[in-house]
């Protein structure tokens, strides 16, 4: 992690979504422990886990909300959206359905979330080579049309994991200070609603401070 | 539970009208109820008489037999009457001590609090339905306690007083929660969970009819359901979630056991369309299954005990019996887990509340660090704690939320109440929201034991009695308090 863990120059909130049993709460555990567990408990409601990485220099936290799968959970999960500046939208390579339910993941960013967002869509699973069911170069076309960013990681073998999430803040930071350049006091590409969502400087950086506010 | 419900409740006003009467003037008795003071506080007979008058007909000896030489009936003349309640007032102090010697009797005279508790088993055993334990705010704290700790001492003696009362032909279930509220012997812990659940009948008699036909309901279920063509998203989902509940207990890895667990699950969400099978509802059958596994292999290290090794009959009644009684369980909190899952967001914010008359600090703490009470006490409330503490101490919770004889819907507010309190100074030193999260979702309860949980229920308990009742009082306290 590199860095001390109350210091950081950006804090951005990211959720994880998809369908039940892809792998949101083991890409997390992943990212955040690099840990894995074969099987884990289904997650109840949301789970929260933190991580800074560094950009540029810059100490991005990420402040990540992984949530339930279930559909009876999406009126509690859905709150969450609220204020997240990044979504990783994950599916199981191997099972067809969570990559149909891909759309109604997307509709219920486009109902909740901010409009905003940065959303990538995740096959994870890649591991699973004998049981694709989802080429990538499918998916990957799929993401085009809909303005999304691709990536396929295993959380079991880390393949990718560590890009991903890179990746996708990496995207979020690049947006946020552009924004900052070009209007400085009050840019809103990134529209913090929510106090965890909004672009926190830790220290004097007084440019920062005002951007998002 | 409805079916002893039904012929407890007859009696439940006579039995509590009857036991306040002489309670009323018990010298000594913390935080006396006025409520009902009229009856003895003014001299009218006829309101007395009004008071009483059905409590000589229960010709329910357990309840008489305390006060035996001031029976009356009701062709005692008035005089006699009022000689009776005269006498009576003198002399509640004898009346007092007969009544923890008719108790030690069945008890076996120990420890300390003999006299309290003895008054605590008389009023349950007089209150017992949904009203319990609400109308005696001013029940003592440390009852519970000492309770409880006498358990940890002599679990023989409570193991024999179990089997006292679930020998008894008819069964006093007040008794059976009273005993069991404060934690239940292993050996004694199925049929009395079977019994608490109100999936056993009170009645001795009706009981291995009642098994058998449950039972034999069960495998019909089973064969309607389960073996006929499945409501595929429901099913999707359990089987999803079965594998992974305890990933790391071999006894869950088992084929077998999930197998015995999908179809309980399957069989419970198609007969409750209005919540369906929610996530999380898979934990709540591991204590039922768990008890009643070690009933069928006494002594037994479990972690991975071979389910293969019952016969098949072992292991239809386990199945059958976890299914039946966590049906019961649930129906209490059903709303927990309908569309929205209304139940837990009432719930939570109930603990909002609370949590800020009980202790303002810490809700300012927790709110001025952007930490929404929903982020970590919907597991809490979806799952009974079944994630944040050990399955033992799960089952050892249980015990007292079978127990509880208003159902244990409110009393889980209060444990949630109490295991958040049990962490504020260590919340109070977590200084921003990341840290407050973090442990929130995590809390270090590895080393658990039953005593822990002793302490957290007999916590909830004092928070209940203080703040269920009397909301108003308890704002102004709180705020002349801070």
């Amino acid at each position: 992690m590199g860095t001390r863990e109350d210091e950081y120059d950006y804090l951005f909130k990211v959720v994880l979504i998809g369908d039940s049993g892809v792998g949101k709460s083991s890409l997390l555990s992943r990212f955040t422990r690099n840990e894995f567990n074969l099987e884990s408990k289904s997650t109840i409601g949301v789970e929260f886990a933190t991580r800074s990485i560094e950009v540029d220099g810059k100490t991005i936290k990420a402040q990540i909300w992984d949530t339930a799968g279930q559909e009876r959970y999406r009126a509690i999960t859905s709150a969450y959206y609220r204020g997240a500046v990044g979504a990783l939208l994950v599916y199981d390579i191997a099972k067809h359905l969570s990559y149909e339910n891909v759309e109604r993941w997307l509709r219920e960013l486009r109902d909740h979330a901010d409009q905003n967002i940065l959303i990538m869509l995740v096959g994870n699973k890649s591991d699973l080579r004998h049981l694709r069911s989802i080429p990538t170069e499918e998916a990957k076309a799929f993401a085009e049309r809909n303005g999304l960013s691709f990536i396929e990681t295993s959380a079991l073998d880390s393949t990718n994991v560590e890009p991903a999430f890179q990746n996708i803040l990496t995207e979020i930071y690049r947006i946020v200070s552009q924004k900052q350049m070009r209007d400085p006091p009050e840019g809103d590409v990134i529209r913090p609603d929510a106090e965890p969502a909004d672009v926190r400087p830790s220290g004097a950086d007084s440019v920062r401070k005002q951007c998002c506010q | 539970m409805e079916s002893y419900q039904a012929e407890y409740d007859k009696n439940g006003l006579a039995a509590d009208t009857f036991w306040r009467t002489p309670q009323r003037a018990v010298p000594g008795r913390p935080c006396q109820r006025v409520e009902r003071g009229e009856v003895m506080s003014g001299s009218s007979y006829q309101q007395f008489q009004a008071s009483v008058n059905d409590a000589w007909d229960l010709g329910d000896d357990d309840i008489i037999s305390g006060i035996a030489e001031t029976k009356i009936s009701k062709a005692i003349s008035q005089t006699a009457a009022l000689n009776v309640i005269n006498s009576h007032r003198n002399s509640t102090k004898n009346v007092n001590k007969n009544d923890v010697k008719v108790e030690s009797e069945i008890v076996k005279p120990r420890e300390e609090a003999l006299a309290v508790r003895k008054n605590e088993v008389r009023k349950i055993g007089g209150a017992p339905g949904s009203s319990g334990p609400l109308r005696y705010p001013g029940r003592p704290r440390p009852v519970r306690l000492s309770a409880l700790t006498s358990r940890e001492e002599s679990s023989e003696s409570k193991l024999e007083r179990f089997q006292q009362v679930l020998e008894s032909s008819v069964l006093d279930l007040n008794e059976l929660k009273q005993l069991s509220w404060s934690g239940i012997p292993t050996k004694a812990r199925a049929v009395t969970w079977r019994l608490l659940a109100g999936y056993l009948p009170a009645n001795a008699e009706r009981r291995s009819e009642t098994l058998e036909r449950k039972r034999a309901d069960y495998k019909h279920l089973v064969r309607q359901y389960y073996d006929a063509e499945r409501e595929e998203d429901t099913y999707r989902q359990i089987h999803i979630d079965i594998p992974r509940m305890s990933p790391l207990v071999a006894l869950f890895q088992q084929i077998t056991v999930q197998v015995m667990f999908e179809r309980i699950l399957y069989i419970w969400a198609i007969r409750h369309p209005a919540s369906g099978y929610v996530q999380g509802i898979n934990d709540l059958v591991t204590p039922f299954f768990m008890v009643f596994l070690q009933e069928a292999a006494p002594g037994k290290e479990l972690d991975n005990f071979p389910l293969d090794s019952l016969t098949e009959q072992q292991r239809d009644i386990i199945e059958a019996d976890s299914f039946w009684c966590l049906s019961k369980f649930l129906d209490s909190i059903q709303d927990n887990y309908i569309f929205a899952q209304l139940g837990i967001q009432y719930k939570v914010n109930q603990l909002k509340e609370l949590i800020r008359r009980i202790d303002l600090p810490l809700h300012e703490h927790l709110q001025k660090q952007g930490v929404d009470y929903l982020q970590f006490s919907f597991r809490w409330m979806n799952n009974l704690l079944t994630r944040e503490i050990p399955l033992p101490c799960t089952i050892r919770l249980w015990d007292t939320y079978l127990a509880e004889s208003d159902g244990f819907a409110t009393f889980q507010l209060y444990v949630c109440a109490a295991f958040l309190l049990h962490w504020r100074e260590r919340l109070i030193l977590e200084k921003d929201f990341q840290g407050l999260m973090i442990l929130l979702q995590n809390v270090p309860t590895q080393n658990w034991t039953d005593s822990n949980i002793s302490v957290l229920v007999a916590e909830a308990y004092r928070l209940k009695f203080a703040f269920a009742d009397a909301p108003n009082h308890l704002h102004n306290a709180g705020k002349s308090d801070r």
